[in-house]
């Protein structure tokens, strides 16, 4: 498992390339994290919900109150244009970081 | 049947940020924990260990109070710019730089009831500009999600802020010059009010009002 430090700097990577693939609920959002990361990525309602609403005040997503099939009510995210912009200079940067680890680091898999 | 609603009231207590916020809250995160609760029992794992399981998900209750309240907050404070201190500001920059302008042309005022201490001065330029000053930070206002009494706030601060300049002038007034009859302090002052503070409060109200009607009738 990731050490809490390194995963607070990843999450909002991670929420917002899971949710360029379409709207989520905040369970979704950390069950598909987790699920795309092997388990390696699993953030606790501490760190994701305040996550969101901090990224939704930024007007990088929008949280919407809808009402599923079974009749639940669940606020459902979704990513908006601000949001897809900081995404693209977010992944070089993280690109950059991985190049530079792996030469001063000698991580060998970034 | 669990009441996750009421198991995150309890730990998450009151944000302080009001009841709607809370139950806004409260919703979200008990949903999170539901969805949590039943996919363990879908895993085969008993109540009580899919109920422990999902106690663990959500970390520790005080820093995920502390760090949704800042970050509720955080949000609550750049609304609040731009909701009423910028159409504010914008209004009494615009208001008082006309003022000036109309000033520095020589433009003549109205005055009635000349002579001092209690004469009331009608800039009548700047009282008919006052409308559209109202209606451009009620428009801002309203831009940014503030409904209701607000945006009359931000559209007539120019008054309210002279308003409070001449409140201040009152007491100022004692020390400066305590020889002055009370009756004709109290006169200079309401003379004042009327001219910098109730006619251009109503000017810039008219303005705020007629905005919101456009934009009514403009939906």
């Amino acid at each position: 498992m990731i050490r809490t430090e390194f995963k607070r700097g990843t999450a909002e990577l991670a929420v917002l390339s899971v949710l360029e693939e379409g709207p989520l609920h905040g369970y979704e959002i950390g069950r598909r994290i987790e699920e795309q990361s092997g388990g390696k990525l699993r953030y606790t309602l501490a760190a994701l919900y305040p996550l969101l609403y901090r990224m939704e005040k930024r007007g990088w997503l929008r949280g919407d109150w809808e009402t599923g099939e079974t009749g639940k009510r669940r606020r459902c995210y979704r990513l908006l244009a601000q949001g897809r912009k900081v995404l693209t200079p977010m992944r070089a940067e993280w690109a950059d970081l991985f190049r530079a680890m792996r030469r001063v680091g000698k991580v060998s898999h970034a | 049947m669990r009441d996750w609603q009421q198991y995150v009231r309890e730990h998450l207590g009151s944000s302080g940020l009001g009841r709607a916020e809370d139950e806004d809250i409260a919703g979200e995160l008990a949903g999170h924990l539901e969805e949590c609760y039943e996919s363990f029992q879908v895993q085969g794992l008993t109540e009580d260990e899919a109920f422990l399981r999902t106690c663990e998900q959500t970390g520790n209750w005080k820093e995920l109070r502390r760090e949704v309240i800042l970050a509720r907050q955080e949000g609550m404070m750049a609304d609040r710019v731009k909701q009423l201190w910028i159409p504010s500001l914008l209004s009494l920059l615009i208001s008082w730089t006309m003022l000036a302008l109309i000033l520095w042309v020589g433009i003549r005022p109205l005055i009635w009831h000349e002579g001092p201490p209690w004469s009331v001065i009608v800039y009548v330029p700047w009282l008919m500009f006052l409308p559209f000053v109202g209606a451009a930070g009620a428009y801002l206002s309203r831009r940014a999600q503030w409904t209701g009494w607000r945006p009359y706030v931000a559209g007539a601060f120019p008054a309210l802020a002279m308003g409070c300049v001449v409140l201040m002038i009152l007491p100022f007034s004692f020390i400066v010059d305590p020889q002055i009859v009370p009756g004709l302090r109290f006169a200079s002052v309401a003379a004042a009010a009327v001219s910098w503070v109730v006619l251009p409060g109503i000017a810039l109200c008219i303005g705020v009002a007629f905005q919101g009607m456009a934009q009514k009738t403009s939906r």
